[in-house]
Order: structure tokens, then sequence, then C-alpha cells
């Protein structure tokens, strides 16, 4: 089992702040060996090193993969796993500074943040109108005018999950932007 | 050629026109990456995500084909297509470069 366990919330939009988050971990002598869902990250105790972390998001196909990752293993790098549709690579930090990032221009660092948000911020989207909404407008009319037992549960676990939807669309909606303005000022 | 293709890849983004360029002769993307550092002396870099995306797109628009796979790793070539971009752009870089210099271009 792992050395260590912990634990870090971060939503698709968070990437950057994850690549260094485990950079910092491995240069304490803490190397990523697992990572679980919601925010489970395993490590393995190592020799501390200054190693680069870079997250890519869903470029190739299922088909491709294998050509996909041999071209990254050609650039150095070694490819840990998939979570989530993001490809976890790292990269001992010696080279050249060029040559510890996965995209060489701005272009491509926007292209990743809108993949991201077409992959997953839409589907999210999709699933708070047609479902979270009316759901939480039936259930709360349900209680209201009919006395509903049942409906009074549903209306708490709901609203619980209305908070987290709109929380999450604040959150990774500022984000995206944040992110496609600092690319294309860069 | 399809006017789409021109509004995307005229001007091309010095991405783009490397990996066009060097696609005369088939290769893969680490290869291109490589013959582009030689080229510009390692002022140019293109990087795994970049080239990978690039090549994709590539692809899809119909510029460069695939020509078969060597130990995992896929070759292109450019196409027809591809050659008709890169001249347009090989004509605007001269251009650029002779008005750089204080030349004019006459006639056409």
């Amino acid at each position: 089992m792992a050395d260590r366990v912990l634990f870090r919330f971060m939503t698709v939009t968070d990437y950057e702040e994850e690549e260094q988050f485990l950079s910092e971990q491995h240069k304490e002598g803490w190397k990523l060996c697992k990572y679980l869902l919601p925010g489970i990250y395993f490590f393995d105790k190592c020799v501390p090193e200054d190693v680069v972390y870079r997250l890519d998001f869903e470029q190739a196909e299922k088909s491709e993969k294998t050509e996909y990752l041999q071209l990254y293993n050609d650039y150095g790098w070694e490819y840990l796993f998939d979570v989530n549709g993001f490809s976890y690579f790292r990269k001992r930090a010696g080279s050249e500074e060029r040559e510890l990032e996965i995209f060489s221009d701005n272009e491509s660092r926007i292209e990743m943040v809108e993949r991201v948000f077409k992959r997953r911020m839409i589907p999210l989207l999709i699933v708070f109108f047609s479902c979270v909404m009316p759901q939480l407008v039936i259930q709360f009319l349900n209680w209201n005018e009919r006395g509903d037992p049942f409906a009074k549960g549903f209306v708490i676990f709901f609203t619980i999950l209305f908070g987290l939807y709109l929380y999450l669309f604040i959150h990774c909606g500022r984000k995206i932007r944040r992110l496609k303005r600092k690319y294309m000022k860069e | 050629m399809l006017e789409r293709i021109k509004r995307v890849y005229v001007p091309m983004t010095e991405t783009g026109f490397y990996i066009l360029y060097c696609l005369r002769e088939e290769m893969h993307g680490y290869n291109i990456g490589q013959q582009v550092r030689q080229m510009t002396g390692g002022e140019v870099t293109i990087s795994p995500g970049t080239m990978y995306g690039t090549l994709s797109k590539m692809e899809k628009d119909g510029l460069i084909r695939f020509v078969r796979e060597e130990e995992k790793r896929k070759l292109y070539v450019i196409t027809e297509l591809g050659w008709e971009v890169l001249e347009i752009e090989l004509r605007r870089i001269e251009r650029l470069y002779k008005n750089s210099k204080g030349e004019y271009i006459y006639g056409r």
C-alpha cells in the first residue's frame, strides 16, 4: 500500500494547481503512485527531487492512445495513468525550461481549456437544467401542496445538490475565464 | 481550395508552418520536433501536446495524411492540399522578408 494518502478536492479546472501540488510533494520525497476521485492521492516514499508534473486532457482517442503515449515517451515524459479524462505525466526538472512544458504555444493551451469546458462542464450543465432544477421544483411542490412525507427528504437532497452544482459552476466558470485570459495575454 | 481551410491556416502559426514544412518528407512527431530544433538552432520548440494536437487537426483537415506506423509511431506526409497551403504561406513569408529588407514587390 502507499506510504502516504492525502485528500485534496480539485475540480477539472484546477489542473495547474494540481500540477504544482504534485511537484511540491515530490520535492518533499513523496511521489504520486495512484489517484482516486474525488481527490484521494496516494504517494510512495522516494528521494526528494525536482520533478515536474503535467496534465493533458482527452487529446487522443482510445484507439490512438498507444501512439499518443509513445510521442510523450519520446519527449522524455513518464506516463502515470488516466483519471477522469486527464493523463498524468512527469519529468525530472533537470532539463531546459521549455522541455518541461507539454504545450509550446498558447493556442494549444486554450484548446485544452476548451476541451475541458466542452466535455466536462456542458454535461454538468445539461444534468443541472434537465434534472436537478426540475426535480427540486417538483419535489418542493409535492411537499408543499400534498404534504408528501418523502418529498421533504428529496427537497433536502436536491437543495444540497443544487448548492453543489452552483458552487461548481461559479468556481469552474471563473477559472476557465481566468485561464483563457492568461493564455491569451502571454 | 476550400475557403475554410484557407481561413484557418493562412497565415499559419509558427508551429503549423514548421510541421507542414517538415512533412514534405514522411516523418513522425518526435522526428519533426527534433528537426525543427535543429533548423532553428533551438529557437523553436514544439512540445508533445502541441505536436499531437496539430498533427491530428492537420490530418482531419486533409493537409497531411497518415502513411504507416513504425514502432508505435505514426508517420505522416503532406498532401496536395497541404502543398497548396504551404506554397501560399511560403510566398507570404518571402514577401514579408523582401519588404522587411526594403524591397518592393511589383506586378501581379
